[in-house]
């Protein structure tokens, strides 16, 4: 199969509060920085004409949101999609719109403002359905510490494992210039952090956070107009679980061994702990970082808690970027996990930069408990 | 046009009737009753999709990323699953996509739904807050405006252009008539016409409550697949030749003193011309618009077909948009009849596709189609064309 | 024509074709004589075989039938119709029956539709005083006109007043509302046949007067349901009700933050691009068309000249009340004074000038009062003489 180059990237520093800025400010401040790493056009004769972008309308509170974000996309009088899902699907998609032969360049943004709503709780409540689960009051978080509970009782994760988690997130955030929250924890203060929905504790959840981010994807053929450093996209694979909470086996890590083994597949790997190298996974929850990198194939089934006392995830170079836990909008969390992998393999990826990465795995959560999971393969 | 990396068919759709109100089922029983049609016509079980395209409004039904409950119906269960939305474009957006993740060599089998139930919100309500909500939002009303009426009327003088849309709107309507699924199905007779144009209740200046499209619930679900698969599981696949989608900036500007292109002709300028099609109208044996009021669709017919000054008008009052005329528009009766916003935009490549197999039903048009087109519409006068062919013999431009 | 219980003897029969059960007569080979006697009364002949039916009617007693039912017109209106008890019209010796009586106890239900009588718009009309549902009507004064063509048509109108309902025979010259329709349309919009919504886009109600009070009438009247008729019982559906909200706190960003800024001084700022020097009102952060930062503002109008005129008929809720507007409202699209040519600006007029509004005129805005820097600032635009 012929390859997709990522050709650049630009993130928004992450923050609990942009309020300085429009959505549209977060994402014009992404298209010029792609725009003059790449020399970036739009024009009809060799621009780029194909635009994904990657938002939620309520998250947004505005219908059709990609209606306001056209100008900063550059999309006037061209294509535009938009992946109404967490973002990394995004890079999914237009990985086919070149391969298809369709387009040969395709800029990809995402954006989320969680600050802008009163709860972002309230925004994931709307998600269920209005007769049962809504009434139940499920949202995202109440949701996560079912699975959690679930997880810890199936690979006997504990308190201290799960803070070990929080503590080494902000380390590596601290070296991320567009992480958000950076400031340093010690075990015992995690440990002890408030509870907020039982096993979750407030230091186990990730930060409110606004961001944005870009990416100019190109064919093969095109992407040496842009950059002599690319980066392959070579593995896409998603799934989608049960609705219903008793459908689900909420331990299983239905839904991402199945996007990982299809992502892998087209990718051509067969070992992912010998050809992998570096993984960033949406960990909105502490919970969720060894549990994702057991469904990714790091570790065996019901062995992440031990996974982290035997220092897998600074093996595998798991989340220098901070991770989720460091603060990145919920509908653009895998695109952020891409952005960093993308530097890691360019050698961008500067203080926090980790030795010979040649292949990475991102991940990317969507729906309760993962009810959705994507996995996108990266190569040097 | 670059060329396509391997050909694409539709060989399965479904749809559910089209109506004011759907109380009997939830909304991913309404998904479910459409995939089960797609798959029945495809004749093939949900264990040969490989992937799902998922397509809807959030703040229409107030529900946040719906796919995740609607994957009890929808039958992404164990497969991967993308959701796009455009707005009223989304059901022609996701026809693309889904083109695109066969043509890709990513899928093989991938199936697009889109659905809308529109009584489960309040339809201008959700349209008014596509607006910027600091300032547009406080001024719109909704999907309505008479400039295009304004504009025709100008043009073409106040009664031929009000004589046009009208005739326009009753042609649709004896459409939807023959349609089986269409929502609104009034039995308007051409002797009307006068009655309804000065008596039809005014929305906004000239646009009328007859000329408007309707709010309906309802859901429509294609099933694409690569040419090697296409033609191993299906008799007649339909082919996806090319698309262009052209979105336009963030606000409703393009009323001044002069006015831009608009993305309809833009489209099929870039689209006819890259396909080596000089003249449309002659070219295509049906063409499947998007025409959310009979105003809009009647000047639209004019830029998506690239034809001068007056030309629509006297092809329509010649008879030739008819369902034995030159080029027939809308056999379905088009967006006035039926209008679930997420899958209207579906509902025209799904209309033309059957148009081509012959299967349309008493809609189908008598002669053989082999060409058609079908377009889409949505946020700021946004446009998205299609074609679709019979048969895999176009040559490459 | 005689008629009893508002039926006559004849629509019975002449609706039989129509209420015709083919697949209830399977295996099925009788005829079934009636004579009816008394006024409207008559002879006829059905006979049914094997899936067909065929009814005559005969000059002369009907002899000769598997099952020949005898009985006086009234009394055989009034059985169909379920106002009279068949089996005591049957002991009492009302109905006689010479042959196969399991004829028309067995095969004939089976065979045939239940005979629903003809309902005229004037039996509808009739109800509406008991239909009447004073507590919706509190602070209800209207007249609702009806006037009927056609056949069984006529004109009406329906006093509501102090939450009392009265009807009269005449269509009043002071009705708030009048609606015109074919009888017909008006019987089966009460039946539920017709959707009130499809009748009216499709012009066959037309509503004089206040439509709003047209929408209103629903409310103060229960359903009407035929005399008799059985109400059909169906599934029962539950649809819930309930208003998602979530507080927003919108950022305005640099540009539309100018904007406000400017409204406060009576001023309109645009963004000018510096590539193409086209000017954006209300300022935002890019040109679309060039793909730059716009960092530069510019003054604008206040005047501007007309280019579209939208007068708005159709009431909407205002966004920032949730009230439905009041109609008509007029939106200007205009081209503000040393703004592109190519970019108009949208707000309202003042209703004032409805009348004499045209395209090419000046208009200017007129301001609020205490101005805030909101969209409340500004007012509408009026025109500049």
């Amino acid at each position: 199969m012929k390859r997709v180059a990522v050709c650049a990237v630009a993130q928004h520093k992450c923050d609990s509060n942009i309020w300085q800025k429009r959505f549209q400010g977060m994402l014009l401040d992404v298209l010029e920085d792609i725009k003059e790493q790449t020399g970036m056009n739009f024009s009809e004769e060799g621009g780029v004409k194909s635009i994904v972008s990657a938002s939620d309308d309520v998250f947004d509170a505005r219908t059709i949101s990609d209606n306001g974000m056209t100008d900063v996309l550059g999309a006037h009088y061209r294509e535009e999609e938009k992946m109404a899902q967490e973002g990394l699907n995004g890079l999914g998609y237009a990985m086919s719109v070149i391969l298809s032969g369709h387009e040969d360049a395709v800029y990809v943004a995402g954006h989320c403002k969680e600050s802008q709503g009163e709860s972002r709780n309230m925004c994931t409540n709307l998600s269920y359905d209005p007769f049962y689960g809504r009434a139940m009051g499920l949202d995202y978080t109440n949701v996560a510490a079912l699975q959690a509970r679930a997880y810890m009782e199936k690979s006997g994760l504990t308190e201290e494992q799960l803070a070990k988690v929080v503590v080494r997130a902000r380390e590596w955030a601290a070296k991320n210039p567009y992480a958000n929250a950076t400031k340093q924890v010690e075990l015992g203060e995690v440990m002890y952090s408030p509870m907020l929905c039982d096993p979750i504790r407030t230091m186990h959840a990730y930060p409110v956070s606004d961001g944005a981010v870009g990416f100019l994807l190109a064919s093969e053929e095109k992407a040496h107009e842009f950059t002599d450093n690319p980066v392959w996209l070579t593995g896409f694979g998603c799934c989608m679980d049960s609705y219903f909470l008793g459908d689900r086996d909420l331990a299983s890590n239905f839904a991402l061994k199945r996007a990982a083994a299809r992502a892998y597949k087209m990718a051509g790997i067969t070992d992912v702990r010998k050809s992998v190298n570096l993984v960033e996974v949406m960990d909105c929850f502490a919970y969720q970082q060894p549990m994702w990198l057991e469904g990714l194939g790091f570790c065996g089934d019901g062995e992440g808690g031990q996974f982290i006392d035997d220092e897998g995830p600074a093996k595998y170079n798991v989340n220098l970027s901070g991770g989720m836990l460091a603060g990145n909008p919920v509908m653009t969390g895998g695109l952020y996990r891409a952005a960093e992998a993308v530097l890691q393999l360019m050698g961008k990826a500067g203080d926090h930069q980790a030795a010979d990465v040649n292949c990475a795995v991102a991940q990317s959560t969507t729906g309760g408990a993962g009810q959705f999971h994507t996995v996108l393969v990266l190569e040097k | 046009m670059a060329k396509k990396n391997r050909n694409v068919g539709v060989i399965g759709i479904g749809q559910t009737e089209y109506s004011s109100h759907k109380e009997h089922q939830n909304q991913a029983e309404m998904v479910n009753e459409a995939v089960r049609y797609a798959l029945e016509d495809a004749n093939i079980t949900l264990d040969d999709i490989d992937c799902v395209v998922h397509g809807n409004m959030e703040l229409f039904e107030m529900v946040h990323q719906p796919d995740m409950w609607h994957a009890l119906g929808s039958g992404a269960y164990g497969k991967d699953q993308l959701r796009i939305t455009t707005g009223g474009t989304t059901g022609a957006s996701l026809v693309c996509a889904a083109d695109n993740l066969v043509a890709s060599g990513m899928y093989d089998v991938v199936m697009a739904i889109g659905l809308e139930k529109l009584q489960e919100g309040h339809t201008t309500g959700g349209i008014t807050n596509m607006a910027d909500p600091l300032w547009f939002r406080h001024l719109q009303t909704g999907a309505l405006t008479a400039t295009t009426a304004t504009m025709m009327m100008e043009e073409f003088g106040e009664d031929r252009a009000k004589r046009a849309a009208m005739k326009y709107r009753i042609l649709m309507d004896k459409h939807a008539c023959l349609n089986p699924r269409a929502h609104r199905r009034f039995g308007l007779e051409y002797d009307q016409l006068e009655d309804l144009m000065n008596t039809s209740p005014k929305l906004v200046g000239e646009l009328r409550l007859i000329h408007m499209c309707s709010q309906s619930d309802g859901a429509c679900v294609m099933i694409f697949a690569s040419e090697e698969k296409a033609k191993a599981m299906c008799k007649n696949p339909v082919w996806i030749r090319d698309h262009i989608t052209v979105h336009r900036e963030e606000t409703f500007n393009n009323f001044g003193l002069e006015m831009p292109e608009m993305t309809h002709h833009y489209a099929g300028r870039k689209l006819f011309e890259r396909n080596g099609i000089t003249d449309p109208v002659e070219y295509f044996d049906v063409f499947e618009m998007y025409d959310p009021s009979a105003w809009w669709g009647l000047d639209w017919l004019r830029e998506f077909l690239q034809l001068k000054d007056d030309e629509h008008l006297k092809l329509l009052e010649d008879g030739e948009f008819d369902l034995d005329g030159k080029l027939p528009v809308n056999p379905s009766g088009g967006v006035t009849a039926s209008n679930p916003i997420g899958a209207t935009a579906m509902l025209r490549p799904a209309e033309a596709a059957m148009q081509i197999r012959g299967d349309a039903g008493p809609q189908q048009i008598k002669k053989e189609v082999k060409h058609a087109l079908a377009s889409g519409f949505g946020g700021t006068l946004w446009s998205v064309l299609i074609m679709l062919e019979k048969d895999l013999d176009w040559q490459e431009v | 024509m005689a008629e009893y219980f508002g039926t006559a003897v004849e629509d019975i029969f002449n609706t039989m074709e129509e209420r015709f059960i083919p697949e209830g007569t399977h295996g099925v080979d009788a005829t079934i004589g009636y004579n009816i006697s008394g006024e409207g009364g008559g002879n006829w002949k059905v006979t049914l075989k094997e899936g067909t039916l065929k009814v005559e009617r005969l000059d002369a007693e009907v002899t000769g039938c598997a099952v020949t039912l005898n009985a006086e017109a009234e009394t055989f209106v009034g059985v169909t119709l379920g106002k009279i008890d068949a089996g005591e019209a049957f002991s009492g010796g009302k109905i006689r029956v010479d042959g196969d009586i399991t004829i028309l106890v067995n095969v004939l239900p089976k065979a045939f539709r239940q005979f629903t009588p003809v309902i005229w718009a004037r039996d509808i009309l009739a109800t509406v005083r008991e239909r009447f549902r004073p507590e919706k009507a509190e602070g209800v004064n209207m007249k609702i006109g009806y006037d009927l063509s056609g056949e069984g048509g006529g004109q009406w109108t329906v006093v509501v007043k102090d939450q009392t309902c009265d009807l009269k025979e005449v269509l009043d010259d002071d009705c708030t509302v009048v609606m015109r329709m074919e009888a017909p349309v008006f019987v089966d919009l009460n039946q539920g046949k017709l959707d009130g919504a499809t009748a009216f886009t499709s012009g066959k109600v037309k509503i004089d007067g206040d439509i709003g009070a047209a929408g209103q009438t629903a409310s103060l009247f229960e359903k009407y349901v035929a005399e008799g008729a059985a109400e059909e019982k169906g599934e029962e559906l539950i649809s819930l009700k309930c208003v998602p909200s979530i507080n927003q706190r919108y950022a305005t960003g640099p540009a539309v933050g100018r904007w406000f800024d400017g409204l406060k001084e009576k001023k309109f700022y645009a963004s000018k691009c510096p590539n193409c020097e086209r000017t954006l009102v209300p300022p935002r952060e890019i040109c679309a068309e060039c793909r730059v930062r716009c960092n530069e503002f510019v003054e604008v109008g206040p005047e501007g000249t007309v280019t579209l005129i939208d007068v708005v008929y159709y009431a909407s809720p205002d966004p920032l009340t949730g009230k439905i507007r009041e109609t008509p409202y007029t939106a200007l699209f205009m081209v503000l004074d040393g703004a592109s040519r190519d970019e108009s600006f949208a707000h309202d007029l003042n209703p004032k000038d409805i009348d004499r509004i045209k395209p090419g005129m000046k208009v200017r805005p007129v301001w609020a009062e205490k101005r805030t820097g909101s969209y409340k600032d500004l007012l509408y635009f009026e025109i500049a003489d």
